[in-house]
């Protein structure tokens, strides 16, 4: 463990060398996520802006959803990013081999190969959301209440590799996993908006079998001091479950890839 | 005790099969189909500890499959290998660490990284002690010429300068043996031959078991004793370099610039045309048959020949013809 | 002349003919970004429905007018993706530009030709979704053969007006290695702008002028307010003025900055 944190760090400072040599492009990949956001927060401000609330959902409560939804996934994007390109950058090319040849753990050494700066632009974004909502809101930044975001956004950024671990599996018989992953990682975009302007059945499906409320909504609703339930104290237990599940898919894909080499 | 051994190792591929056109696109869409590519095919064969062996065989013959089964990225469909007596697919981390491995075409290091921080990363992955890692890459800059190649990124290398950084950092945890799949591929002379230099000095000085696939007969010529031969994922010969030789050798060829027409000239009986041009005839003879005098002097009393040179085969057509048909019949050394 | 010109069309048939079974090939993709539109699509719905909740018209458009609206840009979407400015930077990076501009085809006509080629399969292959739309959440689709024509006439001519605006944008690829960022920000722009997320007509003056001033509107907004029943017919040849001059203004603008660009290739050889 101790051996691939410094690893990672290796990895991480290379990493940032390569960036600063390229300054221009780093700003450019960061700030490009920042403007794919406004395009989805000037929608809300234009369409809230004509409505009293959104289902009951006053505009800083969307933006609280919105912006937790947007660290957790800017988690997934900073570390995790290389899941998406593993099929044409890694297998097609032929990189992925080399993986195979390193005395270190694959799926290590496929997260660690790539930060990726664009998430630092989701990062920046999440949090100012949750800043401006927080204070507009009047929710008191305790100790309990930051430790409790704390977890929620670690444990929905879990959420996010993890589902994206498992469809970047498909790789191993696709040869390339980015429309498999696009799919279950758009709907991502429900636990954007409050979840109880869905349907029940889409509500369940957030909650349940694409847990990405667990990122968003019923924490936002436990701040707000709206009724959830246990589901405000789920996120952790959840991401950690997924998280082991998605490592055994990844493990039986990698067999199957040796097997089949495609 | 064999460092390699494989037996009877097969690898198949199951690969989808298409139609051509749209309808065959779409069929491919609904109804996926597959066949079988069989792409090695009951393969044996044991390397000792500190052997140069040249795998060869025409593209698609099945060299890289093998090489990813002896590695360990890909299980055998069939068949079973030992490396270092260890199943390099099952134990895959603890084969990695003895072994390094360069796939011609791609490289390992960072592309955007100096190469110094590429060679440092690659040390950190394998775990070099740093006094170790200091000494070989001491070693290595001087015999691979990589003093001012440190500092500059790998894009901005020439390829024969990539070839040689990555020779650099696949054996800077000084494996045991080292695969590399076509290594001179693309290479000018110069570089190939101190590529050829290295390795054998690695050979000798560290007693590194080296596998190389190749194209390229001079590689083999000066670095492989022994070759193993593969066509269409079987194996056709496996033994010294010399045995072939030895038994193609007995073919020579000869070749005339005439001042006529070369193609009015028959041809001599135990000769056949290797080539011919209006004013240049090649024939290769077979010595058991008929004798060099006996040749010439038949195209001569033909026509008038203004120069003739006699040359013994190389070894690409000697390749050339193994690959034509000419060792269906396994040989046996 | 004249045959040099069928020679022309024949050759830009091939590459036109060849997009389809490029797009087959990717057969997964075909799936995807089918489920992909669907979930969006069903996300703004109920988003709609939950705006007017307590208010029956916003800027003039009621509930079925807007759903409307919305699943039809939602099907169009991906027509303002793009891959050219990636495709120049892969071309360049590679040394492959000098090869492209060597063929003899004209480069940009052969990617246009693709680009607009694949517009009749995109056609094809959104019908089904469409369908979902009408099934599921009562999508109203003109009946009228005049709205659907003068629509396919506005949705060729404004994929053509991006297909310049890329071809434009894409010049940068000569000037910086960072191709993703800036495909990122051309989508993030033209997802707001081209009224992917809302009809530009409920937007605050300021930013209508601002989709107006940008050509994205061209292949979203303009063709999808005529056939959600936003716009009339009638509005159709003003509408269609305008977009020639995009057209004509952004297809000479192109090949300007184009030939300035690949001065950049031809200098430094690469
Ligand atoms: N992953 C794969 N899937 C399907 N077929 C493959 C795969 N890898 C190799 N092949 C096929 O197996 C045969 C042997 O390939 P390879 O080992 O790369 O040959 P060589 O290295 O000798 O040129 C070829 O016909 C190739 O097309
Ligand atoms: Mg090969």
């Amino acid at each position: 463990m101790r051996r691939y944190l410094t690893l990672y760090w290796y990895f991480l400072l290379q990493r940032f060398k390569i960036l600063l040599e390229y300054r221009a492009n780093f700003m450019i990949g960061a700030s490009s996520t920042i403007i794919l956001q406004i395009a989805g927060l000037l929608t809300i401000w234009v369409v809230m802006g004509q409505i009293p609330d959104l289902n009951g959902w006053g505009f800083d409560e969307v933006l609280l959803v919105y912006g937790l939804i947007t660290l957790a996934k800017s988690i997934n994007h900073m570390f995790a990013d290389n899941l998406w390109t593993i099929g044409w950058s890694y297998v097609r090319s032929g990189q992925f081999d080399r993986f195979l040849v390193r005395p270190i753990d694959p799926l290590f050494h496929l997260l660690a190969d790539r930060f990726c700066h664009d998430g630092i632009g989701n990062f920046l974004v999440g949090a100012a959301l949750v800043a401006k909502s927080t204070a507009s809101l009047g929710i008191a930044w305790t100790p309990f209440n930051a430790l409790y975001l704390a977890v929620a956004v670690l444990s929905g950024g879990a959420i996010f590799i993890a589902l994206n671990l498992i469809t970047a599996t498909s790789v191993f018989w696709i040869t390339e996993s980015i429309p498999v992953t696009q799919v279950i990682f758009n709907t991502h975009e429900f636990a954007q908006y409050p979840l109880t302007i869905y349907h029940r059945g889409i509500q369940i499906l957030l909650t349940w079998v694409l847990p990405y409320g667990l990122a968003s909504f019923y924490p936002a609703s436990f701040l707000l001091g709206r009724e959830v339930g246990a589901l405000a104290w789920l996120s952790p237990v959840v991401a950690l479950a997924l998280l082991v599940i998605a490592f055994r898919v990844w493990l039986f894909g990698l067999r199957h890839y040796s097997g089949t080499g495609s | 005790m064999p460092i390699i051994q494989a037996e009877n190792l097969s690898k198949v591929f199951r690969i989808p099969h298409k139609d051509p056109g749209v309808a065959g696109a779409f069929k491919a869409v609904l109804r996926p189909r597959f066949e079988d590519k069989v792409a090695v095919n009951g393969i044996s064969f044991s390397v000792e500890p500190g052997e140069i062996v040249g795998y060869i065989g025409v593209n698609g013959a099945g060299k890289s499959t093998t090489i990813k089964m002896l590695t360990g990225i890909l299980m055998p469909t069939r068949g079973n290998v030992q490396v270092l007596g260890r199943d390099p697919h099952r134990q895959r981390v603890a084969n990695a660490r003895d072994i390094g491995v360069v796939f011609g075409q791609r490289s390992q290091l960072w592309w955007d990284l100096a190469f110094i921080e590429s060679l440092n990363l690659v040390a950190k992955i394998y775990e070099v002690p740093p006094a170790r890692y200091k000494q070989l890459l001491d070693q290595f800059a001087e015999t691979l010429e990589l003093g001012e190649l440190l500092r500059v990124p790998i894009r901005n290398m020439s390829l024969g300068q990539k070839m040689r950084a990555e020779l650099a950092a696949t054996l800077i945890h000084a494996p045991r043996i080292v695969y590399l799949d076509e290594p001179t591929i693309g290479l000018d002379l110069i570089v190939k031959e101190r590529i050829r230099e290295f390795i054998k000095q690695q050979n000798r000085a560290a007693g590194t078991t080296v596998i190389l696939t190749t194209h390229d007969l001079g590689d083999i010529e000066e670095l492989c004793p022994r070759v193993i031969i593969i066509d269409a994922g079987a194996l056709i010969y496996d033994g010294p370099i010399s045995t072939i030789k030895a038994r193609f050798g007995k073919y020579r060829e000869i070749t005339f610039e005439t001042l006529g027409d070369a193609s009015a000239c028959a041809v001599p009986p135990g000769a056949e045309i290797v080539g011919a041009e209006p004013r240049k005839l090649t024939l290769r003879f077979d010595r058991t048959l008929t004798t060099a005098s006996q040749v010439a002097q038949a195209v001569m009393n033909a026509i008038e020949v203004k120069d003739f040179s006699l040359a013994e085969p190389d070894l690409a057509s000697v390749i050339k013809q193994i690959y034509g048909g000419a060792l269906r019949e396994p040989v046996t050394p | 002349m004249m045959q040099a010109l069928r020679r022309r069309i024949k050759v830009y048939g091939a590459f036109a003919a060849m997009a389809p079974k490029d797009y087959f090939a990717y057969t997964a993709w075909v799936w995807v970004e089918f489920i992909a539109q669907f979930l969006t699509m069903t996300i703004f719905v109920h988003f709609w429905r939950a705006v007017y909740a307590n208010t029956s018209t916003l800027n003039g458009l009621n509930l079925p007018q807007t759903l409307n609206y919305i699943m039809l840009a939602q099907v169009l979407a991906p027509l303002v993706q793009t891959r050219t400015i990636f495709q120049f930077g892969f071309l360049i990076q590679n040394g492959q530009m000098a090869i492209e501009l060597l063929r003899p085809v004209d480069f940009q006509a052969r990617v246009l030709v693709d680009t607009l080629g694949w517009l009749g399969m995109y056609a094809l292959l959104k019908t089904p979704l469409l369908l979902i739309a009408v099934i599921l959440f009562g999508l109203q689709l003109p009946t009228s053969p005049a709205v659907w024509l003068a629509f396919g006439i506005l949705l060729v001519l404004g994929r053509a007006v991006v297909f310049y605006f890329d071809w434009i944008f894409a010049c940068l690829a000569f000037y910086t290695t960072e191709t993703w960022g800036l495909s990122v920000v051309r989508v993030g722009v033209a997802t707001f702008f081209s009224g992917i997320l809302i009809p530009i007509a409920m937007m605050p003056g300021w930013l209508q002028q601002l989709a107006g001033a940008m050509p994205f509107a061209q292949a979203i907004y303009v063709p999808t307010s005529l056939l959600s029943g936003i716009a009339s017919l009638a509005d159709a040849p003003r509408v269609l003025l305008i977009q020639l001059g995009w057209l004509i203004a952004l297809a000479i603008l192109s090949r300007a900055v184009f030939n300035v660009a690949i001065r950049k290739v031809t200098v430094q050889g690469g």
